[in-house]
């Protein structure tokens, strides 16, 4: 038996080893996702038997409606200011991670811890923390005779998307950190100690070597910060929801609110369909541009 | 080759087996009953029965209330499992019980809120006959009932620190809308913040909303929102700017600065903690605020409108106790939520319950039950033939019912409106179009 001969035989065996988890994907995933599809051009209520075909008419008003506008304005307005921050702030605890001699474990630790939580979790915790009346950064300001900066941190529109947006990052940067340290950590010494005599001082040292040297785990983890933010949902229920007004509602959070509580599942199916849309447009934009810086670099 | 058949077979058997095997790795968890199902054991003088039961959480007296009432008559009928599906959230009742149902889990007994969408959706059934007598109103939706009310409507009015109202120098409660805004003018010159509102919970926005509208616009046409489903009415009505424009001024003026953050579940504390001085809301505060500081002495009055009228929420609404269409297929299991029903409406039961939520009666039967100074003023507005009566926004049913999307867009809508400091009239015409489109949309399902 030739080696072509071998190798089909195998493949054959292969196929009938995917067939039940390929069944039970189908079952669960592809078939939800196509009905989904068909969903978005229903009238339906996500309560009664009866479905009715409508067109094109949820993609329209999409198309027009104010509060979608604003919802994706949000989504974006997350996506682009998580992505930066939380790379950002993960880079930088990466950095000093790496170079911590003392209690290296410890601080590892308490950075990924808030990781663990649940968004829900945490969207309560920094509710009570930003709450007006009886929240501790107020009652801090009160304290010390920063009253005049006191505001309602949450109830402000003004503050309310700064809010979430900060929390969101205290919760997620731990998680990146640890890519990031990943990567510093496969980086030789001898590069740098090159550098160093070469009379780099430390900042040249980051910009030319460890950061074109990190191409790989920042690929990783902006896709990752980017998927995450525009499917921003827990923070948003449990701290604003979506409020005050419709300052922080987003795509995720008005496709829940319109399917589940104002009873139009084929619009917020519809939603759902635009959301999944611009995540693959914009992840597809994002690989080839940092795959590409990765060649480069 | 005769063996590749076979060799596929046998691969496609143990991949299935390694699938299965992960599937069933908890099956000895899963012996536990189905919720809901009818365990089938037992003779059929006890039959053993079992069915799921949800209510609204969002006040922790009623929660406590039906909790007790539950035990109390499980303890009774010990052949009867009543396996409890509520859940305390923050989210509105009708997206969890949406929830719920998506996910399978509709309960055979619910408290029923939005009898319109689950009576059109087939979800829930009449009211059996053999207890309608037990109420002494039943309100219909298209000539069907379908609720048994679990208590009646309850008025909203003010909830008010009489030390706070004392130290601004208020000794008479007031007989008109104009003397009320004296009222706030002299608690802001006091120091302390006027009213306190829960405007985190969107359903809470409600309470203010509605009392506008039924003084400017309900008191008067009680069918004016079939009119605006019809087109014949609009929100850029004079009555209906009026009553944004109160509002609106209202909350610039008057109400707590962290109003957007705080939660209804936190106003009772903000309330006794002397933050704010008033709260307006309705009776099952009561039982909050007294459970907050025992010492707190507090009074409660209906806001009188600018001709000295007392308008209040007070007709009966469609809601209460239903039972689902899915449960009512089985025999056993409506012969147990019956029982369920009359033993919660029995008197002996009913008046605890009424006790503990402070809610008003609904059966036919007399109910005596303890009330303190707050409740016996509620009860009397309720028995005042010259209060009038009426219902909010989302409250109205049969033709009055407004598309159940557009209530919480429009308390959405009126915060942005507070906020920005909007214009009332450009502000109502959005409201008009998105509740056209609501219509519209509802028409196509």
């Amino acid at each position: 038996m030739n080696a072509s001969a071998k190798k089909k035989k195998w493949s054959d065996y292969v196929f009938w080893f995917i067939l039940p988890a390929l069944v039970v994907y189908t079952a669960f995933v592809i078939v939800p996702t196509l009905s989904s599809v068909y969903l978005s051009f229903t009238s339906w209520d996500g309560i009664s038997t009866k479905i009715n075909y409508i067109g094109f008419d949820n993609f329209i008003e999409i198309v027009k409606s104010p509060r979608v506008h604003n919802a994706l304005k949000n989504t974006l307005i997350f996506a682009i200011v998580l992505v930066l921050l939380e790379n950002i702030v993960a880079l930088g605890l990466a950095v000093l991670m790496d170079n911590v001699r003392w209690f290296r474990n410890f601080f590892r630790s308490i950075f990924y811890f808030p990781v663990l939580m649940s968004g829900i979790i945490m969207g309560f915790i920094w509710m009570i923390i930003l709450n007006y009346n009886f929240g501790v950064i107020n009652q801090l300001l009160e304290m010390t005779g920063l009253g005049f900066l006191k505001a309602d941190w949450l109830g402000d529109p003004d503050y309310a998307l700064i809010s979430i947006i900060l929390s969101t990052v205290w919760k997620a940067a731990g998680y990146y950190m640890v890519i990031y340290l990943a990567g510093l950590q496969g980086i030789p010494q001898e590069l740098n100690e090159a550098a160093s005599i070469d009379g780099a001082n430390r900042w040249q040292q980051f910009r030319h070597i460890t950061f074109p040297l990190l191409a790989g785990a920042t690929t990783v983890c902006i896709m990752l910060s980017m998927i995450g933010s525009l499917k921003i949902f827990d923070q948003i229920a449990v701290m604003t929801d979506g409020g005050p007004g419709f300052a922080t509602e987003t795509l995720t959070y008005i496709i829940y609110k319109v399917g589940f509580g104002e009873l139009r599942q084929g619009f917020g199916t519809a939603l759902a369909i635009v959301l999944f849309l611009l995540t693959l447009l914009i992840s597809l934009i994002q690989m080839k541009v940092l795959r590409k810086r990765e060649v480069q670099m | 080759m005769a063996k590749k058949p076979l060799l596929k077979f046998t691969s496609l058997v143990m991949a299935l087996s390694l699938v299965l095997t992960a599937c069933g790795g908890n099956n000895a968890a899963d012996h536990t009953e189905e919720p809901g199902s009818n365990t089938g054991t037992g003779t059929d003088a006890a039959k053993e029965v079992s069915f799921t039961i949800a209510y609204a959480t969002g006040d922790p007296a009623t929660k406590q209330a039906i909790e007790t009432t539950i035990d109390a008559f499980t303890e009774k009928n010990p052949n009867i499992k009543i396996v409890n599906y509520s859940e305390t959230t923050s989210a509105a009742y009708l997206d969890w019980l949406k929830t719920k149902d998506a996910v399978g889990q509709f309960p055979d007994l619910v408290e029923m809120r939005d009898t319109k969408v689950f009576a059109d959706a087939g979800k829930i059934v009449e009211l059996p006959e053999d207890l309608r007598g037990l109420f002494k109103t039943l309100p219909e939706y298209d000539g069907k009932v379908y609720n048994a009310p679990i208590a009646g409507t309850a008025p909203q009015g003010i909830i008010y620190s009489k030390k706070a109202y004392a130290d601004a120098g208020i000794t008479e409660l007031p007989k008109t809308y104009d003397e009320f805004l004296a009222i706030q003018e002299k608690l802001a010159a006091s120091g302390i913040s006027p009213i306190v509102v829960g405007g985190k919970d969107i359903f809470h926005m409600g309470f203010w909303t509605n009392f506008f509208f039924e003084n400017e616009v309900y008191a008067a046409d009680p069918d004016w929102n079939s009119k605006r489903t019809a087109k014949t009415a609009s929100f850029t009505d004079a009555g209906m700017v009026k009553a944004v424009t109160d509002y609106k001024e209202l909350f610039t003026k008057y109400v707590d600065k962290g109003w957007l953050s705080t939660a209804d579940n936190q106003t009772a504390s903000i309330l006794v903690s002397g933050k704010a001085a008033q709260l307006f809301s309705g009776p099952w505060m009561f039982g909050q605020i007294a459970e907050a500081d025992p010492s707190f002495e507090f009074g409660f009055y209906a806001i009188p409108n600018r001709e000295g009228k007392t308008v209040i929420n007070g007709l009966p609404s469609l809601s209460g106790w239903s039972l689902s269409a899915e449960a009512a297929k089985d025999a056993d299991k409506v012969a147990a939520m019956k029982e369920f029903i009359k033993f919660f409406f029995d008197p002996a039961q009913y008046g605890p319950y009424l006790a503990t939520v402070n809610g008003i009666p609904t059966t036919s039967a007399e109910v005596t039950y303890e009330t303190g100074e707050q409740m016996k003023e509620v009860l009397r507005l309720m028995s005042d033939d010259t209060v009038v009566k009426s219902l909010g926004l989302a409250n109205w049913y049969g033709e009055n019912a407004i598309p159940p999307q557009f209530r919480n867009w429009f308390y959405k809508l009126l915060q942005e409106l507070v906020l920005k400091n909007g214009d009332v009239t450009e502000y109502m015409k959005q409201a008009d179009t998105e509740y056209d489109n609501n219509v519209k949309a509802n028409a196509q399902q």
